[in-house]
C-alpha cells in the first residue's frame, strides 16, 4: 500500500449533492478509502443527475457533476429503508474511522444512523454532519443551498458592480467552502484522535463557515458601525485593479498594481513615460483617487491587445497581470498540465475525462487521484467481501432480499 | 487565557512568516484549536496591518480588523529575514518547531532563507508549507498576483456574476479575499495531514499549495462543461433552473430559490396556486430557468408584498430554501446565530472589544477558542528570543538598533 497521510484511514461517505462531496473527496486526495452509500430509497445523488452529460448522452454514471467531486472513491448501493440495510451499516461502522454526512439536521437520525447509536458500534468513532444551519438554534431545522448560503452570508451583499446592486457570485460557493471546513475538521478529528484516543461529533453550519470568509465586512461594521461597499473588481487601495477587456469576442485580462515599482513597470510596458510622471498618479492615494481615468487609459490600452500578449509583457516586467479563464483555458493550460494538476483517468461509461485534480503537492506522500469517480454501486460486492468478509452468496442472497442493489 | 494544557494540539509548534492573508489563516486555523504559533513579520509589519478597516478610518498597524481576525492567537516576533541575523534568528525558531507555514513568493525564497528542499534537508521532521500564487513550479511560478489575479487565473471570475445580461460589464470578483482564505485553508488541510502522517512515519515534507489550483477545484461543473460537452463557459447567459434570482420585499432582499420539483410545488402552493404557474413555460426547473424573466415577472408583486424575515420563515416552514440576502448588521443580529454562539468576543488593546466571526466547525471534544489578541507589531520579540531561545539582551538591543528585529 502506497504510503500516504490518510492511508489506512477508512470513511463511511453517506454525503450528496456537492458540499459533502467536495468534503470526502479531500480525504480520498489524502489517502483515505471513502466508501459512498448509495440508497434506493432517496432520490439519486443530485449531481448524477445534472448536466453536463458526457456527450450529452444522460445517466447517472456520466455527469460530469458527479464524477469530478468522487474522484478516487467507492460506492455501494443498497436499501436503507430496510431495516437489514440499518444493521449492516452498523457492522461496517466497526470498520471505519469516519462517517460523514451532509443531510438537513435530524435526517440521520430518522435512518437510525445518528452520532449516538453508531458510537456503540465503534467508541471512537468521529462523524460530521455538514448541515445548512447547523444541528441546534431556531433555524436547524431551515433546508440550506450554496447559492441561498452565498445571500444570507452577507456575500451577495458585498459582491456587485460599482454602485450597482447587489450580485451573485457565479458558483454555489458555500458548498466546497464547507467541504473545506469539513476537511479540516475531520483531520483535526483525526490527530485529535491519534493524540487522546477519543473519537467525536462534529456539527458544522454552511452558514457559519460561510461567515468566517467575510471578515472585512463584518469587521467594517463591528469596527464602524457601516456596511461595506460594492467596489465591483477594485480594491480598496490599490489601483489599477480591475479586469479589462482585450482584444478578441469577449476576451479579459486582469491588472492589478500595489507597489510604486510595479506602477512605473506598467507604465513602461505601455510605453506612456509621461503617465509615470502625470501627477494625477504620483502616489497609491492618487491612484486610487483618479482611478476612473487610470481605467480609461489603462483600458485604452488593453483593448486593441491580445489578453496573453499584454500578460507576458506585464508579467515580465513584474506586473500582476492575468487572462480572465474560461473553462477550455483551463483544460488546455501548458502550466497547469506540466503541474500534473489536470488528471485523466479511465471511466467505464465516460472514457477519459479531464478532471481538476489535487491542489497540493507533498513531497514526502506524493497524493494522487487513484481511481475515477465510481459507477453507482460498482463496489459493492467488493466492499462487503473486504469489509464484513461476505461471500458472493451472501451478498447475492441480500440482493435477492432487497437490501443491496 | 493562555495556552490550553487540554488541548492535545498545544504540543504543535508552528512558524508563520510571509505577509497577507493566506499564511495567516491557515496557521489561524490551526492555532484556534491550540496550537502555539509565532508569526514572524517583516520591520514594517504585515501588510494586513495597512489594510484595515480602521476604527475612524484613521490608518494604525496595531488597530487593524483583519490583521486582528487573521493573528489571534498567536505571538507575533519581527525579524528581517533578507538579512543573515534575521535568518539566524528565523533557525533558532525552527530548531523547535514542527510546522513552518509561509506565502513568500518562490522567486524571493531563497534571498528568505526559505528554499523549501533546503529546509527539509536541514529540519527532517519540520513541515514546510508554502502558499503561493501559482505554485512552486511551472511556466507561470514566478509570475505576480494579487486577489484579483487568482480570482482570474483560477476561472472563477469568468462564470460570476453569472447570467449576466451585460456583456459590456468584466468578470467579476467575489467580496472579499476568497482565493487567498482558500490558498490558507488548503493550507491547513494539508498541513494537519502532514502531521497526523508525522506521528505515524516521524518525518516532516514541503508541501506546495497553489492558490489558482485550489479556486479551480472549487469552480462547480465549470471545467466539464468542456471536458464533457464541449460547451465554454460565460458569465453571461441563462441559469440552468429556475426559480433562482435575487428580489426585492418590503423592507430588504430575498434570494429566491427552487431546486427541487417538490419545492416548486410547495412554493405554487404558498403563492395561493396562481393560474400562471401552470403555464407550460414553467413546467419544469429547466424550463423556469430558460423562462427566469417572465417568471421574475410574474412573481415580483407577491414577492413586493413582504417583509423578508418573515417570508424566510415561512417560505422555510414550507421546506423552499429562500433566504434573506444578509447585511452585515443583519447578521450580527441573527437570533439564530446568538443562539449559537457564533460570534465570539476579544479585548484587542487599543480597540476595546470585539465581536469576531468564531469557529467554522463545532467539536464534541477538540477545543476551539480564541485566547490571546493579536499580537502588536514586535510584541514578543524580547520573550521569545531571549527568554526562550537564549539570545543575550545585549544581542537583541543591537539587532534592534541594526533594524533587523
Amino acid at each position: 500500500m502506497a504510503d500516504l497521510p490518510l492511508s489506512g484511514i477508512r470513511v463511511l461517505d453517506f454525503t450528496w449533492a456537492w458540499a459533502g462531496p467536495f468534503c470526502t473527496m479531500q480525504l480520498a486526495h489524502l489517502g483515505a478509502e471513502v466508501i459512498r452509500i448509495e440508497t434506493t430509497a432517496r432520490p439519486a445523488c443530485p449531481t448524477r443527475l445534472l448536466p453536463p452529460f458526457a456527450d450529452d448522452v444522460s445517466g447517472p454514471n456520466r455527469a460530469g457533476y458527479f464524477n469530478q467531486y468522487n474522484q478516487g472513491k467507492k460506492s455501494i448501493l443498497m436499501n436503507l429503508a430496510r431495516p437489514e440495510a440499518v444493521e449492516l451499516v452498523g457492522d461496517m461502522v466497526k470498520q471505519c474511522d469516519i462517517v460523514a454526512d451532509n443531510f438537513a439536521a435530524g435526517v440521520m437520525d430518522k435512518l437510525g444512523l445518528g452520532y449516538d447509536r453508531l458510537r456503540k458500534f465503534k467508541p471512537n468513532l468521529i462523524m460530521i454532519s455538514m448541515s445548512g444551519y447547523g444541528q441546534t438554534g431556531p433555524f436547524r431545522g431551515f433546508i440550506g443551498y450554496g447559492p441561498p448560503a452565498s445571500a444570507a452570508s452577507g456575500m451577495f451583499f458585498g459582491t456587485g458592480y460599482e454602485g450597482g446592486e447587489p450580485g451573485e457570485i457565479g458558483i454555489s460557493y458555500p458548498d466546497p467552502n464547507a467541504g473545506v471546513f469539513g476537511a479540516f475538521a475531520l483531520l483535526a478529528a483525526l490527530a485529535h484522535r491519534a493524540l487522546t484516543g477519543e473519537g467525536q461529533y462534529i456539527d458544522q453550519s454552511q452558514l457559519e463557515t460561510a461567515l468566517v470568509m467575510v471578515p472585512e465586512g463584518l469587521l467594517e461594521y463591528e469596527i464602524n458601525r457601516r456596511e461595506p461597499a460594492r467596489i465591483g473588481n477594485h480594491d480598496r487601495l490599490m489601483a489599477p485593479n480591475e479586469c479589462y477587456r482585450a482584444a478578441g469576442d469577449d476576451d479579459w485580462v486582469s491588472i492589478a498594481v500595489g507597489s510604486e515599482e510595479e506602477w512605473k513597470s506598467l507604465c513602461r510596458v505601455m510605453e506612456k513615460p509621461a503617465l509615470a510622471q502625470d501627477p494625477r498618479f504620483a502616489t497609491a492615494a492618487l491612484r486610487k483617487q483618479n482611478e476612473a481615468a487610470l481605467d480609461q487609459i489603462v483600458s485604452e490600452w488593453t483593448r486593441a491587445r491580445d489578453r496573453w500578449q499584454i500578460t507576458r509583457a506585464l508579467q515580465a516586467a513584474g506586473v500582476a497581470a492575468f487572462p480572465a479563464m474560461s473553462n477550455k483555458d483551463l483544460a488546455e493550460d501548458p502550466h497547469l498540465e506540466q503541474r500534473g494538476y489536470l488528471v485523466r483517468l479511465p471511466h467505464p461509461e465516460v472514457g477519459e475525462r479531464i478532471h481538476a485534480g489535487i491542489p497540493w503537492k507533498m513531497s514526502g506522500t506524493p497524493c494522487s487521484v487513484r481511481s475515477s469517480a465510481p459507477v453507482r454501486g460498482a463496489d459493492t460486492e467488493e466492499v462487503m467481501k473486504s469489509l464484513l468478509g461476505y461471500t458472493r452468496d451472501k451478498v447475492e442472497q441480500l440482493r435477492k432480499a432487497g437490501v443491496l442493489v | 487565557m493562555e495556552a490550553n494544557p487540554r488541548s492535545p494540539f498545544s504540543a504543535i509548534k508552528i512558524v508563520e512568516c510571509g505577509e497577507g492573508i493566506s499564511a495567516a489563516f491557515g496557521a489561524k486555523l490551526i492555532a484556534d484549536l491550540g496550537a502555539e504559533v509565532v508569526k514572524v513579520e517583516p520591520p514594517g509589519g504585515d501588510l494586513t496591518r495597512r489594510r484595515g478597516p480602521f476604527p475612524n478610518d484613521r490608518p494604525d498597524p496595531g488597530k487593524s480588523g483583519l490583521f486582528v481576525y487573521l493573528n489571534t492567537n498567536k505571538r507575533g516576533v519581527v525579524a528581517d529575514l533578507t538579512r543573515p541575523e534575521g535568518q539566524k534568528l528565523l533557525a533558532s525558531l525552527l530548531e523547535r518547531a514542527d510546522v513552518l507555514i509561509h506565502n513568500v513568493a518562490p522567486s524571493e525564497r531563497a534571498a528568505h532563507g526559505l528554499d523549501s528542499a533546503a529546509l527539509c534537508a536541514k529540519y527532517p521532521r519540520l513541515i514546510v508549507t508554502s502558499v503561493s500564487m501559482f505554485g512552486d513550479t511551472g511556466p507561470y511560478a514566478n509570475y505576480r498576483g494579487y486577489e484579483l489575479t487568482v480570482s482570474n487565473a483560477s476561472g472563477w471570475a469568468t462564470l460570476s456574476p453569472g447570467a449576466s445580461p451585460y456583456p459590456d460589464l468584466p468578470p467579476l470578483k467575489c467580496f472579499g479575499s476568497q482565493c487567498d482564505l482558500q490558498g490558507g485553508a488548503h493550507a491547513a488541510i494539508a498541513t494537519l495531514a502532514a502531521y497526523f502522517h508525522r506521528l505515524k512515519s516521524g518525518r516532516g515534507q514541503a508541501i506546495d499549495i497553489s492558490e489558482q489550483e485550489v479556486v479551480a477545484a472549487m469552480l462547480e461543473m465549470n471545467l466539464m462543461h468542456y471536458t464533457y460537452a464541449g460547451r465554454v463557459t460565460s458569465r453571461l447567459g441563462n441559469r440552468a433552473l429556475g426559480p433562482w434570482f435575487i428580489a426585492d420585499c418590503l423592507d430588504g432582499k430575498i434570494f429566491v430559490l427552487a431546486v427541487e420539483e417538490d419545492q416548486w410545488k410547495r412554493l405554487v402552493e404558498f403563492m395561493g396556486n396562481p393560474e400562471w404557474a401552470n403555464d407550460e413555460l414553467f413546467t419544469d426547473r429547466l424550463a423556469r430557468g430558460r423562462n427566469l424573466d417572465a417568471l421574475k415577472a410574474l412573481m415580483t408583486e407577491w414577492l413586493s408584498g413582504w417583509k423578508v424575515q418573515d417570508l424566510y420563515r415561512e417560505a422555510q416552514q414550507r421546506r423552499i430554501p429562500f433566504a434573506p440576502v444578509n447585511t452585515m448588521r443583519q447578521l450580527y443580529e441573527t437570533e439564530h446565530l446568538r443562539e449559537r454562539n457564533f460570534f465570539v468576543q476579544i479585548d484587542q488593546p487599543g480597540m476595546g472589544t470585539l465581536k469576531l466571526p468564531g469557529m467554522p466547525s463545532r467539536y464534541g471534544n477538540t477545543q476551539w477558542a480564541l485566547r490571546r489578541p493579536a499580537p502588536q507589531l514586535g510584541e514578543h520579540g524580547e520573550e521569545i528570543f531571549c527568554g526562550e531561545l537564549g539570545v543575550g539582551k545585549e544581542q537583541f538591543t543591537a539587532l534592534r538598533q541594526s533594524g533587523i528585529v
